[in-house]
């Protein structure tokens, strides 16, 4: 059996799709704590430009919304994100034409799941997300999310906040946005030293007052309040500090 | 007066209106500029009652001319006042909406000297946001009743949505309560607007003036109208002015007086309402068909099940076969699943099996639908009626302490409330 291992970008990752299409038992993974079988055959991928350009034609040939789709699979947390990936692309490839509302197969419900964790915590933290403003008005975001989704959330300030400069910080991978008040740039982070700006207290104060003031006391419903805003989230939110 | 004290008081007086969507508008960032909308709307953060907070909730004074009976900033009310500037409110805006805390504003005044110069000041704290602080951000702005047309379209065409709250059902529960608002004082700006809405589709133009639309809420058991009244009226605000959303508050005994009930209206009525609401608005009823006229909506089940047992003739229906039209109506599939179902059958027939894999969902349909022709439900109605109290009961449990929402966990994540 053989086992690809990727460095984890979707790009590597077209490139392993390469090899691995035609083999009929194999594995693709990124997951460097990936419990390896007796008989395994090690592969290490490295990216290949014409590799990779040749499995994207195939294919964006049958539908033109998957290579966006499985390039968001592959930023999501689970550990099977590239297997799942490599049998979505087989039953694409299939197919011939677009496979996603082929809901009673069991890869294409997983895959979806995959997307729909990616977008709901993608939409969750377009909210949650909390900026903190240094002495130098830079904005700065720390958080630690389930999924690597620090590029898309990028996408979304870079043209919300337009004008300002801010970093978006993932903590948990060590990793960070930075847009400029121009450009953003993703790259690696470690731990960040701010100093806050003097309106910053003044700001979070009213906030917190906001917060308990807007709350209806007689009506308390705790469970909702969680549902929609685990409490893992918490530790980054001004309001439940 | 601290500004973090004006601040508790007017999100206090501001809090028992239940909207705070910001979902509806596709406002862009400007060069220069701060902010955008999105479609979807977005939930910044939840309080301890389970209520999303996407936009800063706020009036710009409590300080009423008015004296109307349920409310606890009417002008005979003992409590504390406070008034904002036009500045205050655009600048504390910007410092929450850079920290990324809300998703725009939610503006709304009591009356203080007179209509006219209350709409003024809203539309200055508007203008500025717009123009000088150059905010594209979501605005809901509350209009004032009997204020200049003018000032009002003036408004109307920097925000993102506008409301005029009818507050009560019915023209003579009005006089009784609010005896200085009448129905034509709040219909008139409503329909005012529709109208200009109106003129600017006809003229082929992108939507300039309130791209989110109007809303509208209703105080449910602070007066004696039934459900049916309630329905009635809410069709034809969905049919006749295009009103995005008709929000329902359960009556709540903060204010003593003689001309109010003692007791709250209870939550399960207005879940009930929602319910129906979501039943006119995407799954094709009409208010007559779930509700008779002077009847309520039943205690025991949701109005959709409720129709659907006293119309057990047209059911079962074929999963694989039934249009759009009749899997929205069956008990327990929702939009979403009946999409889905439309969508995977084109595949393969779609067996028992199929669905609950896709999550459908089939506590309560399964006793009206068929899959290849197959049934899976309870034989007589008696058993079918039993089955979906028992079904309907472990959900009300969940339900029954929910703030205001049927659909409020999906539109927890969408922010559609």
């Amino acid at each position: 059996m053989k086992i690809f291992i990727t460095d984890g970008l979707p790009d590597t990752f077209f490139t392993a799709v390469f090899a691995a299409y035609g083999e009929k038992d194999c594995t693709v993974s990124s997951d460097t704590q990936l419990q390896l079988p007796l008989d395994g055959e090690i592969i290490n991928v490295v990216y290949d430009k014409e590799k990779s350009r040749r499995v994207l034609q195939t294919i964006n040939k049958y539908d033109g919304e998957a290579e966006s789709d499985i390039t968001l699979v592959l930023h999501s947390g689970d550990s099977r994100k590239e297997q799942i990936c490599l049998e979505y692309i087989r039953i694409l490839v299939n197919n011939k034409a677009p496979v996603k509302n082929m809901l009673n197969n069991a890869v294409i419900l997983s895959f979806n799941d995959l997307i729909y964790k990616m977008t709901g915590e993608i939409h969750r933290l377009k909210g949650l997300l909390r900026f903190t403003e240094s002495a130098e008005k830079i904005l700065y975001a720390p958080y630690s999310p389930d999924n690597d989704i620090t590029e898309y959330l990028m996408r979304h300030f870079a043209a919300r906040l337009k004008s300002e400069k801010f970093v978006i910080h993932d903590i948990k991978r060590g990793t960070a946005g930075v847009y400029d008040g121009e450009h953003w740039i993703l790259g690696k982070a470690n731990a960040a030293q701010i100093s806050i700006s003097e309106s910053q207290g003044f700001y979070e104060k009213l906030w917190k007052t906001y917060y308990e003031s807007t709350n209806v006391k007689e009506r308390p419903h705790d469970k909702q309040m969680k549902r929609s805003m685990p409490v893992r989230y918490w530790k980054f939110l001004p309001e439940k500090k | 007066m601290t500004f973090e004290e004006k601040l508790e008081i007017l999100t206090e007086s501001a809090k028992y209106d239940v909207s705070c969507s910001s979902s509806g508008s596709r406002r862009k960032n400007m060069s220069g500029g701060i902010g955008n909308a999105a479609p979807t709307g977005i939930c910044h953060s939840f309080t301890p009652d389970g209520r999303c907070i996407s936009l800063l909730k706020i009036l710009m004074s409590n300080e009423c001319v008015y004296n109307c009976e349920y409310c606890p900033s009417r002008n005979s009310a003992d409590s504390r006042r406070a008034r904002l500037t036009p500045d205050e409110i655009c600048s504390l805006v910007i410092g929450f909406y850079k920290r990324n805390y809300i998703e725009g504003l939610f503006l709304s005044s009591a009356v203080f000297g007179t209509p006219d110069k209350t709409m003024e000041l809203l539309y200055e704290t508007v203008f500025k946001l717009r123009k000088v602080y150059r905010f594209n951000g979501y605005i809901h702005l509350k209009g004032i009743p009997n204020a200049d047309p003018q000032t009002v379209m003036k408004a109307a065409a920097l925000v993102d949505r506008m409301s005029y709250n009818l507050e009560l059902p019915s023209e003579k529960s009005l006089k009784l309560l609010a005896p200085q608002k009448t129905r034509q004082s709040l219909l008139l700006p409503m329909l005012n607007l529709k109208s200009a809405l109106d003129d600017e589709k006809q003229n082929g133009n992108r939507r300039k003036i309130i791209p989110a639309g109007q809303t509208t809420q209703l105080i449910i058991g602070a007066s004696p109208e039934n459900d049916g009244q309630i329905l009635k009226l809410t069709e034809s605000l969905y049919r006749k002015i295009n009103l995005r959303r008709v929000y329902y508050s359960s009556y709540i005994p903060v204010v003593q007086s003689d001309k109010l009930p003692t007791v709250g209206a209870g939550l399960l009525r207005e879940h009930r309402l929602y319910q129906a609401d979501w039943l006119i608005r995407f799954y094709g009823f009409d208010a007559g068909e779930i509700c008779g006229e002077g009847e309520n909506l039943s205690k025991e089940y949701d109005p959709k099940c409720a129709w659907a047992l006293r119309n057990m003739h047209l059911f079962p229906v074929e999963i694989n076969k039934a249009p759009l039209e009749a899997l929205l109506r069956v008990p327990g599939i929702g939009a979403k699943s009946a999409y889905k179902i439309i969508e995977a059958r084109r595949y393969a027939a779609l067996d028992f099996d199929c669905l609950v894999r896709m999550r459908v969902v089939l506590k309560r349909a399964r006793h009206f639908i068929t899959c290849k022709g197959k049934f899976y439900g309870s034989d007589s109605t008696a058993q079918i009626k039993n089955s979906l109290l028992i079904a309907g009961r472990s959900e009300a449990d969940e339900q029954l302490c929910m703030f205001s929402e049927p659909a409020a966990a999906m539109s927890a994540v969408t922010g559609e409330l």
